[in-house]
């Protein structure tokens, strides 16, 4: 259990605003996630937890402020806001993953070809891909699963797809939005448990939106945005 | 239903705009498209009845008594007298300008006759002739010496309502009545007919449903992919309305309303599109004339049939859509699967196939003509290999596809395949219209190759040399009338020679025999090689045919004078210029003594027996270009849709990190499988049902190669599908843009 973390932060926001139009979402935010951390953000709607997730990813760049990701040892730390649309779409592609609430999963695509995706996209040979698939597949309670089509399988096994094929290349850092959103109790808990135990034997980082406590319960830290800006206090999770 | 919340339902959100006005342009191109057809269509028919009258060859003009007892036997002909109610008529088999074939019809009358010849108020005068304005033209505009001193003094213009097109060439001159009783050509006319194809009128309607068939279907298939625009987006709607309590009759009603809203605009705007085109359609060149403007008006019945029949229908197939997609409140409630394609498809093609080879094979091979059976079995038979083709399209392409995916590599293919083997038909349908326009254009291709074969024999000795005119002299024409008009011929630039050819007869007549007799020093001007050392050679008559291909022999002819023969012909060798090949017809025509104009083995190009097959050919052309047109624009309104029903999970591709370059791959693929796929069917196909068409209407032709144009069709196609596939690149960065994700 840790209290005050001196890493070196994988992530660091600073002085992030962000705007759509004349509507300020986001309005000076600094944040620092450390490595292997989970992170949840919770906030009302509208209160700008999802523009800064998008912001932190490099999927937005902040109107000001900048993003900077510092990734394990070797290195060199890169202003995410800095880059170019193409150079933090690798970005995402390669050390970062995705998990949403619903919607992601191709719908022609069997399970195994779904999670084959960004390796694939990544130049890994097709066989291996769905060797590795397969795999990660099972680690998620998914045997014998991987030939069935998204339609065919329940939300909890879908979402479980999606934890899989964002986890499949072995991100630094796992952005998970509502994850759990579309779940009942029982499969959000089943979800959330093998999602946690499997970042945490990888070491992932995870910075996890959720309206939801009980699911910000599982996290080593929660900060709370409100109106744009992160609430006064932030604690350490016990 | 409430009307504030239809009016919520079609137009409530922004983005709705985009499908609605997407609609909207598809259906007015659609309509104008389908008005401009059905426009063509009747114009075409009207023009031919507009030109009917010069099919006229009405009575015999001498009547030959036959023996009793004994039918074949046969007595001197005895001219039918003409009166006031008849014309004579001379109806000309080919008078040729340059590569252009132009209508004249010689009359004589009594100054009493009360027949009426269409668009003249009276029959020209010996020597006088009327023309229409596209011929008066062009005899002002070519030397006299060339095409005017053919006919006489100008008197007149043929009005309109006699004349196929604007362009179209027609003359009528007057003659005297022993004139054209010499020739031994003229007919007695005392009406004209209104029937414009004759013998011929199921063959040509066949080929003219047919066309008009191949040409419509994509048309429909345009109407139909572009009112299933966001059908996606629309589902996701619905499902908010069911949630909130409307009825699924509720949604089907919405559906059908919010897509004839669109339809009825487009419809609309479709005709008003239609009138303005129609002027600059007009300007299109088909069988040798362009169309009056007036020819194309549909009229408001059609048009507002036409209206009437988009909304409906595609209001109707809305609202069945809607219905079978079983909207629930949390969304699609029936996983929409489509059913897996199977062998079953063939079927529609094969009996398409077995119909059409079923009339060939009554016409050809048991030689049973079943006039009633034959046309329903051609055109029932194309219609069917037609919606064949679009059946079995799916089929085909879930079988390459299956292979695809087992074979693929790459993201783009991986996931280009699994839908294309999940969602066959829809796929399919994206490009049915381009792979249909291909179908049609092969069919063209091949009918129309027939024409290439037509083509003027190789110059060889023993046979009439392609670069030469001949005309045969009319009975009772004087040896010095004859040897005049043969001088006056050869004197003339590019002339290399004129040779009389002699016979005991007028080669009209009963007692002309089988053969040509000349001198033996002219015999070198005819091509020969190998002359006789006589003075007198002969010939056999065919040599003046055209379809001879066997090269013929000299013979020395039993009598070495002239004495007692006649000229029969008169044989003008050319340097084969445009010029001087006119300049020889002008005079040998305007010389008095020939009884049908000159001609040439040039002109077989011109001949009428290839013009059904001919005009076939020119709207072949139009054909492709409407159908390559219209399939193109279907691709594009599909992959934009492909793209756009997508929309959130393509969006969240990108966000996760996926290249746009790799979507746009994707797009590709999806559109390049199938089409490539069906592809060589359709051509293979279209070549098929051209051969049995061919064979079908009853005429001796053979398909052949394709013309280059054919090939630069196809190249087309390519291009347009191309085209088509990259103009949805922008819509495919900004439609899954990560803003636009958000929103969704």
């Amino acid at each position: 259990m840790s209290t005050i973390d001196t890493r070196s932060p994988i992530l660091s926001a600073r002085g992030v605003r962000h705007s759509f139009g004349q509507t300020e979402a986001l309005r000076g935010i600094d944040l620092d996630v450390h490595p292997g951390e989970v992170l949840a953000v919770m906030g009302p709607s509208g209160s700008g937890k999802s523009t800064l997730l998008h912001c932190l990813a490099g999927v937005l760049v902040p109107t000001r402020g900048s993003v900077t990701y510092g990734p394990s040892a070797g290195r060199q730390p890169v202003e995410i806001s800095a880059l170019s649309e193409p150079k933090r779409a690798r970005l995402r592609l390669t050390d970062f993953g995705f998990v949403f609430q619903f919607g992601q999963l191709l719908p022609e695509l069997s399970a195994v070809d779904n999670v084959s995706i960004p390796m694939l996209l990544g130049g890994t040979k097709r066989s291996e891909a769905r060797r590795r698939s397969a795999d990660m597949l099972d680690r998620l309670g998914l045997e014998g699963l991987g030939a069935k089509l998204p339609g065919e399988l329940s939300g909890g096994q879908a979402q479980r797809v999606a934890v899989a094929r964002a986890l499949v290349t072995s991100p630094a850092v796992l952005f998970a939005d509502e994850p759990t959103g579309s779940l009942d109790s029982l499969g959000s808990e089943n979800v959330l448990t093998i999602m946690l135990e499997l970042v945490r034997e990888f070491g992932t980082t995870v910075v996890m939106i959720t309206h939801d406590a009980r699911t910000a319960a599982y996290a080593d830290r929660e900060v709370i945005v409100r109106d744009g800006v992160i609430g006064a206090g932030y604690r350490v999770s016990p | 239903m409430n009307r504030g919340l239809l009016k919520l339902a079609v137009v409530g959100s922004r983005s709705s705009y985009g499908r609605l006005t997407g609609i909207t342009g598809g259906v007015a191109v659609g309509v104008c498209l389908l008005l401009l057809l059905w426009g063509g269509a009747n114009g075409l028919n009207a023009r031919d009845d507009r030109g009917a009258w010069l099919r006229e060859t009405g009575s015999p003009s001498v009547s030959i008594p036959t023996t009793a007892g004994d039918p074949t036997a046969s007595g001197p002909a005895t001219p039918v007298p003409l009166t006031a109610a008849t014309v004579l008529m001379r109806a000309n088999p080919v008078e040729v300008f340059r590569d252009q074939l132009i209508n004249r019809r010689d009359f004589a009358a009594l100054g009493s006759t009360t027949v009426k010849i269409p668009g003249i108020a009276s029959p020209p005068a010996p020597g006088e002739y009327y023309a229409s304005p596209a011929l008066q033209h062009l005899i002002e505009t070519t030397p006299q010496d060339q095409l005017g001193d053919r006919f006489g003094q100008f008197v007149g213009t043929i009005g309109e309502a006699a004349l196929p097109g604007p362009d179209s060439l027609i003359v009528v001159t007057g003659a005297t009545e022993t004139e054209l009783r010499q020739s031994g050509h003229a007919f007695l006319v005392s009406a004209f007919t209104t029937n414009p194809y004759g013998a011929s009128a199921a063959a040509y309607s066949t080929v003219l449903l047919i066309g008009a068939i191949a040409v419509f279907f994509p048309v429909l298939l345009l109407i139909s992919i572009v009112t299933g625009l966001g059908a996606a987006q629309r589902r996701e709607r619905f499902a908010t309305l069911r949630l909130i309590g409307a009825s699924p009759r509720t949604i089907s009603r919405i559906a059908a309303v919010e897509t004839a809203v669109p339809s009825l605009i487009g419809a609309v705007f479709g005709v008003v599109l239609a009138a303005v085109l129609r002027p600059a359609t007009a300007q299109i060149t088909v069988n040798g004339t362009r169309m009056f403007e007036a020819d194309l008006a549909t009229g408001w019945e059609a048009a507002t049939a036409v209206v009437v029949l988009v909304v409906t229908a595609s209001s109707l197939v809305a609202a069945y859509r809607t219905s079978r997609e079983g909207i629930g409140p949390l969304g699609v409630t029936r996983a929409m699967q489509e059913r897996t394609p199977n062998a079953w498809r063939m079927v529609p093609l094969l009996a398409g196939l077995a119909a059409m080879i079923t009339a060939v094979l009554l016409i050809r091979v048991l030689e049973v003509r079943v006039p009633w059976l034959e046309s329903p079995l051609l055109i029932g038979g194309f219609a069917l290999t037609l919606v064949g083709i679009v059946v079995v399209g799916p089929w085909l392409t879930q079988l390459v596809s299956r292979m695809g995916l087992r074979q693929a590599r790459s993201a783009a293919a991986v996931i280009a395949a699994s839908r294309i083997q999940r969602t066959p038909v829809a796929t399919f349908r994206s490009v049915s219209g381009l792979v249909i326009a291909v179908f049609v254009v092969s069919v063209f291709a091949g009918a129309s190759s027939i024409i290439q074969e037509a083509e003027a024999p190789a110059a060889r000795p023993g046979l009439l040399q392609p670069a030469s005119l001949h005309a045969t002299v009319a009975a009772g024409s004087s040896q010095d009338q004859v040897a005049e008009a043969a001088r006056r011929a050869g004197q003339l630039p590019g002339i290399r020679s004129a040779t009389i050819g002699y016979g005991p007869a007028a080669l009209n007549q009963r007692d002309a025999g089988p053969e040509i007799f000349l001198r033996a020093e002219d015999a070198p001007g005819l091509g020969f090689e190998d002359i006789p050392e006589t003075e007198i050679v002969a010939v056999d008559s065919s040599f003046l045919h055209y379809w001879t291909t066997q090269p013929l022999v000299l013979t020395r002819a039993p009598a070495q004078n002239l004495d007692g023969l006649v000229p029969v012909v008169i044989v003008v060798a050319a340097d084969g210029t445009p010029e001087a090949m006119d300049r020889a017809r002008t005079a040998l025509d305007g010389s008095g003594v020939t009884a049908i104009p000159a001609t040439s083995p040039l002109d077989i190009k011109l001949q009428s027996s290839a013009r059904l097959v001919q005009g076939l050919a020119v709207l072949a052309y139009l054909g492709m270009f409407v159908a390559i047109a219209i399939a193109g624009l279907s691709l594009a309104v599909a992959t934009a849709s492909a793209v756009l029903d997508r929309k959130r999970v393509l969006g969240l591709m990108r966000l996760m990190g996926m290249p746009v370059s790799v979507l746009r791959r994707i797009i590709t693929r999806e559109a390049a499988v199938p089409l490539l796929t069906v592809l060589l069917l359709s051509i293979a196909l279209g070549f098929l049902v051209a051969w049995l068409m061919v064979t079908g209407i009853n005429d001796t032709y053979r398909v052949t190669w394709p013309a280059t144009d054919y090939f630069a069709a196809l190249g087309l196609s390519l291009v347009l599908a191309l085209a088509a596939v990259g103009s949805t690149f922008s819509l495919i960065r900004a439609g899954t843009a990560i803003t636009a994700t958000r929103f969704e």
